[in-house]
């Protein structure tokens, strides 16, 4: 019984087609040949060793919401599930999040506010800064609108990548063909 | 010697001066602030002190908090690691006054050479070379200023007598731009260190950053350990070092030691110690200034030396005479160090943070990793961003780096980016190779290539990926398989660990850390 997985890495769709026979798993990537892959655990959690048509490799896989992430070979990748309405990105397609919200980029303490609720924003401006490791990093509006809500102020401690700092209302976008 | 020292310090560098500890059979107190209640070098403590929250001004930084974390224990002596309070005179006068042994120089000496036209002064008085500058500088006799901006000639640069970590510096290029680089330097200056003292400085261009290791014992003895060459930076943050230098041959290492002995007598300094020069491509050195502290890249001078410099300055401290200079060892092969960070180098190197899911450290011949890192350590934000040291040693300068690149193909760091990539990337560099590297090569010349495409490695994820996904649903949950019902021996044997980890990874795990760390 074969059954077929989406995903999304940096924003390119591939597909997985994964058929298991006899404790082997036959793997096909996108439009490649299917692959023998024998895969097994080393007794910790999440830690895959490979054998890919006979090519060792190790992955060690994470859950992150209805994807992956998985490092192998030092590199890591972010596998997205690419089910229906989710990997769209906003207009700007450089940031993860929805139009009208603004998440932080990473951890830290917010060492800078640019802006307060009412002011208009502009793709770019500056929003705020959160500091990390002593690096100070600059968080810019993902698209034009408007403040409507400041959910930290100076000193406020992020805790995590993708904690909400801001919320605006989104101008509506350009769609004249001119 | 000791029986028990306080290690006024966090991360790979509390757990390296408390290896040396353990082996000495010396007690150790470690001191944390509350992210670091589950660190490494606490549970291998003998004692541990809880000294406050997470900014390093209330936990690291505060001088009475660990003073009294020191006698509530009754440690004899404080090692003070680098960063935080290393080079802080306050802290010096402090351990000295509450009668406790500080592991590294008097504060006077701190105080002579922390302050940049005072440690100029110093070092000219001994005969030691100079950048060629003018030091009494009055920012507002613009007169006297551009007379001696002339002397010293152009480029030059302005610098804040007071200065560290690049603040209060300014390049300028001709005279017109001299008054204002001098108001921007003073007014920087003040802001950040209280002091607006300038100093005019030639800028020496290229320039090699080489480094002197140096102890100096309380009997007037002083060993010097070679050099260092630590021209790989990048804003002024060294990102890998070795010794020795490609550039320093038998006749300027004698020089070199000798003019850093010359400076660490001339401030009757005590314990270890560096004296930074810069080196221009023919050969002349210039003291740029004196580092009152163990250093990060210690190691690679350990690995040359045999010499365990921790030990040697738990030594010093306790009264003990240095051997006879004609048994310090003579340098042997070659050593570089990385320093792992948690930085994206594919990202600008914006810092990376966050659960440290799984650590797998480089092994092998001549291969060392200073880390603090263990499964499931949550990184804190308050601090830097060094994660470890890698370090390798061999017989010749190629075989190291050949070494250093099985080294960092062999470390695993999962659930944080580090800058691995960007060191390999470095290795390979016909430059680097050639050890044609000069202070400001890194951010003129290098430039990190981008992730490469239709990387196989691409593949092995999207495998990993879809085969997980498979255990998820096949399990219907994602905790450990006791079920039969999926379907058969392969699946189950992937099953059985990775399920539990993914489970944890969907909260339980992080809850739990954070839950117990304060």
């Amino acid at each position: 019984m074969a059954s077929r997985h989406r995903f999304l890495i940096d924003g390119t769709e591939h597909s997985v087609t994964v058929e298991e026979s006899d404790g082997l798993f036959s793997v096909a990537v996108d439009d490649d040949d299917p692959q023998q892959v024998d895969l097994t655990n080393s007794g910790l959690p999440g830690l895959f060793s490979l054998l890919v048509n006979g090519d060792p490799s190790q992955a060690f896989v994470s859950r992150r919401g209805a994807g992956f992430e998985v490092t192998t070979g030092g590199r890591r990748f972010k596998v997205e599930a690419a089910t229906a309405g989710r990997g769209r990105r906003g207009p700007v397609g450089s940031l993860e999040d929805p139009i009208g919200k603004v998440t932080a980029p990473l951890g830290g303490v917010v060492f800078e506010v640019h802006v307060k609720v009412g002011d208009t924003i502009a793709t770019g401006d500056p929003l705020m800064v959160i500091e990390a490791m002593k690096m100070q990093n600059e968080v810019q509006a993902p698209h034009p609108g408007t403040v409507t809500t400041l959910h930290v102020n100076v000193g406020d401690r992020v805790d995590s990548k993708g904690d909400l700092l801001l919320e605006y209302d989104a101008d509506e976008p350009d769609v004249g063909d001119d | 010697m000791f029986k028990r020292v306080l290690l006024a310090n966090r991360g790979e560098i509390a757990l390296r001066v408390q290896r040396t500890c353990r082996e000495q059979g010396i007690e150790t107190v470690a001191v944390y602030s509350e992210p670091d209640r589950n660190a490494l070098h606490v549970r291998n403590a003998h004692a541990a002190v809880h000294i406050g929250p997470g900014p390093a001004t209330e936990s690291y930084l505060a001088i009475e908090k660990i003073i009294e974390a020191a006698k509530q224990t009754g440690a004899e002596a404080i090692h003070p690691g680098y960063g935080f309070l290393s080079e802080n005179s306050d802290f010096a006068t402090a351990c000295e006054e509450a009668g406790i042994a500080f592991i590294g120089p008097s504060a006077s000496a701190m105080q002579a050479l922390g302050d940049k036209v005072s440690a100029r002064r110093l070092m000219e008085a001994a005969g030691v070379p100079v950048v060629p500058g003018a030091n009494d500088i009055d920012p507002e006799d613009l007169d006297a200023a551009r007379a001696a901006a002339e002397q010293v000639d152009f480029p030059l640069l302005v610098k804040a007598s007071a200065g560290g970590g690049g603040r209060g510096i300014r390049l300028v290029e001709s005279i017109d731009d001299l008054e204002a680089a001098m108001r921007a330097s003073g007014s920087e200056a003040l802001a950040s260190f209280g002091n607006a003292t300038i100093f005019l400085e030639r800028y020496v261009e290229p320039a090699r950053h080489i480094e002197v290791q140096l102890i100096a014992d309380a009997h007037g003895n002083v060993h010097t350990y070679g050099e260092r060459e630590c021209s790989v930076q990048r804003r002024h943050q060294k990102l890998l070092e070795e010794a020795p230098s490609v550039a320093v041959t038998p006749e300027i290492r004698q020089r070199l030691c000798d003019a850093a002995a010359a400076a660490a007598r001339s401030a009757s300094y005590q314990n270890a110690g560096t004296v930074e020069f810069l080196m221009d491509s023919s050969g002349d050195f210039y003291f740029l200034e004196m580092n009152a502290r163990l250093q990060v890249e210690h190691p690679v001078t350990e690995f040359v030396y045999g010499v365990d410099l921790v030990l040697v300055q738990l030594r010093v401290a306790a009264g003990e005479a240095l051997p006879p200079v004609d048994e310090v060892p003579q340098p042997r092969g070659w050593a570089i160090e990385c320093r792992i960070n948690g930085e994206d180098p594919y990202r600008n190197f914006m810092p990376s943070l966050g659960l440290v899911e799984h650590v797998q450290a480089p092994l092998g011949p001549g291969t060392r990793f200073d880390s603090m890192l263990f499964d499931g350590l949550d990184v804190p934000i308050f601090y830097d961003s060094l994660l470890g040291k890698l370090i390798v040693w061999a017989e010749t300068r190629s075989d190291a780096i050949a070494r250093m690149r099985r080294a960092l193909s062999d470390l695993t760091v999962v659930g944080v980016q580090t800058n691995v990539p960007f060191h390999l990337e470095l290795l390979d560099n016909p430059t680097f190779i050639a050890g044609e590297v000069y202070t400001s090569w890194l951010e003129s010349n290098f430039t990190m290539p981008p992730a490469p495409e239709d990387d196989p490695r691409e593949r092995d994820a999207l495998v990993a990926a879809a085969l997980a996904a498979e255990l998820v649903k096949a399990n219907g949950h994602a905790g450990p398989s006791t079920s039969t019902t999926a379907a058969g021996g392969g699946w189950q044997r992937a099953a059985r660990a990775s399920a539990v980890h993914l489970r944890a990874r969907d909260g339980g795990l992080r809850g739990w850390h954070r839950g117990t760390g304060s």
